[in-house]
């Protein structure tokens, strides 16, 4: 029993991680279509601001996690106004290969400029700990990440359903050019957008270097592969989808690192993937994406 | 673009004298192969060593860009997969053709009795391109079926399950090591050979029915499906003949380097071959060779900055990572500025018959 619950919270906590990195893809993909591969650098630039802060001697985790979400979200709108804004009406390949570029660029600055090496940041350690209730034992970076990005979802829902800039990105995802119409700037909900993206991405990267300890050049990149699969999974596009999508992923992958014997355990992630991929051939879609068949409107 | 197609699609050749088309676009291939064959000529016969090496893992990359320009141009689909397929070429020639003896030092226990196997090179190849082709096949029927953005995803993801899958079977890939031990049957003229096959066969492919029927779709799905093409189908037949090419570089490369391992074919390779492409165009074959000539030469260049270098009597210090920067700036630069890369929308003999004609006028 003990073991189950540890188990789903896990799952669960895993399954929020990907879906807060997750929903920062959907929420710039939504809108201009730009399938940001440099996502996983925001979270890097963030990560390693802290370090950088932190060997210059900043002390308090509560200004590490302050900044980490500013750089994050600063991060990010620096990458659109630099290298997304020349390509921002062009296909979504060429965004693509950009966003992809601008990964390769960062992670390589990274390696330049600090190390190759993973450096430690000791900062948020205080983050994990394990929390006793009663005859339970948790982590409280797990709890800790599940109502976080609990909140931030919420916060998130309700900026999107009750603000005017919220209800412009909602309407941008739809139809750009009427919202530009009502004398709405694009630039200002593009940067918007992306400032939320960078934020969530910043939340994801408090979590990651409380629980590592450390910083690498290559971060981000695999968790932000990860919250691509559960963006397609979910349906590209598709904000509930991706938060959907990240949760299953969470828990495919915890019930696969059950379910497998110890000598298998590697195959963990090739099995994710086989599993996903196999979802697909059934949705190609995605789980909540909705089928568009070519030429129609949408309402 | 549109005008390339409307030239290609306006030659009544294509239907009324379907060997005049062939002729044209087999010597197209040819001419768009002669840069290959005078920089592998002049290596050949001048270059020390150390240069042909260089260059033999320089035409592997050409091998691998132009399979990925037959996917990705025509399909006009990211494709960030591809050197799966190359390195499960590489690792198929490496388990059927290697020794019995460096076999018991390297894979003892391989499964299905590979630790006992040893056949000749060449149908060694054969097999493992067979093999390579059965993965396509059942990759690309999930790819063909989504739309582009979903189809790059999961191209990704069959590279992240083909890596994790020669690091973890040790008993048949050997893991995180070195295979070693791979006959060295290839050198620099077998590698010219075969870069000016596949160059045709790319060449073929893209002027073929199923070639522009495959890049209209890709211009316009809508317009495509109405006149009955079957998107999903052109779009596998890419996939496996990209694949089966880059299968192909992967073989090259097992059969020249000798030791092969899973770190070779990842995200280092994609990176670099995703690159070439870009810069180069990847709209046609040409531009897939000219990616790769310029690239490669650049970055030796950078390479050798980034080792440390010595100038005017200073010494630099080792610059890990400046290679990947200038990679992620020239594609983020051409993307930019000139998404259609150096050579454009036209072919070089295509170029070179406008140059002429103009000229004559």
């Amino acid at each position: 029993m003990d073991y189950a619950l540890q188990q789903l919270l896990n799952a669960l906590a895993f399954g929020a991680e990907y879906s807060l990195v997750a929903l920062g893809l959907a929420v710039v993909f939504s809108i201009m279509g730009l399938v940001n591969f440099a996502h996983g650098e925001i979270i890097g630039v963030s990560a390693y601001s802290v370090f950088l802060a932190a060997a210059l001697g900043m002390t308090s985790p509560i200004v590490a996690v302050l900044l980490a979400v500013a750089a994050a979200a600063l991060a990010a709108i620096a990458f659109e106004r630099v290298a997304f804004r020349p390509v921002r009406y062009a296909p979504t390949t060429t965004g693509l290969l950009t966003a992809f570029g601008v990964s390769i660029v960062v992670q390589n600055l990274f390696m330049l400029l600090i190390s190759p090496k993973p450096q430690s940041v000791s900062i948020l350690n205080g983050l994990n700990q394990m929390w006793f209730f009663g005859p339970f034992a948790v982590s409280s970076l797990q709890v800790m990440e599940l109502i976080v990005s609990g909140l931030t979802i919420l916060a998130l829902v309700l900026f999107l359903n009750r603000s005017t800039l919220g209800l412009a990105i909602r309407a941008a995802s739809r139809d750009f050019a009427t919202v530009r119409l009502m004398g709405i700037k694009a630039n200002r909900v593009i940067a918007t957008a992306f400032a939320i993206s960078g934020a969530l991405a910043g939340i994801a990267a408090v979590f990651i270097i409380a629980r590592r300890g450390s910083v690498s050049p290559d971060l981000g990149f695999s968790l932000v592969l990860k919250a691509f699969v559960a963006c397609v999974i979910g349906g590209f596009g598709s904000l509930a989808g991706a938060a959907a999508g990240g949760m299953l992923l969470g828990f495919i992958e915890v019930g696969l690192l059950v379910a497998l014997p110890q000598e298998y355990g590697g195959f963990k992630d090739a099995l994710t993937y086989v599993i996903i991929v196999a979802l697909l051939v059934y949705r190609p879609e995605g789980l909540l994406g909705q089928r568009v068949e070519l030429g129609d409107k949408e309402i | 673009m549109s005008q390339a197609i409307e030239e290609t699609a306006s030659a009544p050749a294509a239907v009324a004298q379907p060997r005049a088309a062939l002729t044209r676009s087999l010597i197209g291939g040819l001419v768009t192969s002669l840069p290959v064959l005078v920089v592998g000529l002049l290596i050949l016969n001048f270059a020390p060593t150390y240069y042909t090496y260089l260059a033999l893992g320089a035409f592997v990359n050409l091998i691998v860009v132009v399979g990925l320009q037959v996917f990705m141009g025509n399909s006009n689909i990211a494709n960030l997969g591809h050197s799966a397929f190359v390195g499960l070429g590489a690792y198929g020639v490496a388990i059927l053709s290697t020794p019995l003896a460096m076999k018991k030092l390297s894979i003892p226990h391989a499964p299905f009795g590979f630790a006992t196997l040893q056949l000749d090179p060449v149908s060694s190849a054969l097999i493992a391109l067979i093999a390579v082709g059965i993965v396509a096949a059942v990759s690309g029927k999930v790819i063909s079926r989504l739309s582009g953005v979903a189809a790059t995803i999961v191209s990704l993801a069959l590279l992240i399950i083909v890596h994790s899958v020669f690091l973890n079977w040790t008993d048949l890939f050997k893991g995180n090591q070195a295979f070693f031990g791979i006959p060295k049957v290839v050198g620099l003229p077998w590698m010219m050979v075969f870069s000016v096959v596949v160059i045709v066969l790319a060449r073929l492919f893209k002027d073929s029915r199923w070639g522009l029927q495959l890049r209209a779709s890709a211009q316009s799905p809508q317009a495509s499906a109405a006149l009955g093409i079957d998107a999903k189908k052109l779009r596998l037949m890419s996939w496996v003949l990209s694949a089966l090419i880059c299968g192909l570089a992967g073989i090259l490369y097992a059969y020249f380097a000798g030791t092969i391992s899973p770190k070779l074919f990842y995200f280092q390779m994609i990176f670099n071959t995703l690159a070439m492409l870009i810069l180069g165009g990847m709209a046609t074959v040409t531009g897939a060779v000219t990616g790769v000539i310029v690239l490669s030469v650049g970055l030796e260049f950078i390479r050798s900055i980034e080792s440390g270098v010595t100038i005017a009597g200073i010494q630099l210090p080792q610059l890990l990572g400046l290679s990947g920067v200038a990679l992620g700036v020239v594609i983020v630069l051409c993307m930019a500025f000139r998404p259609s890369g150096i050579s454009g929308r036209y072919e070089l003999d295509e170029l070179l018959s406008r140059f002429f004609r103009r000229n004559a006028k």
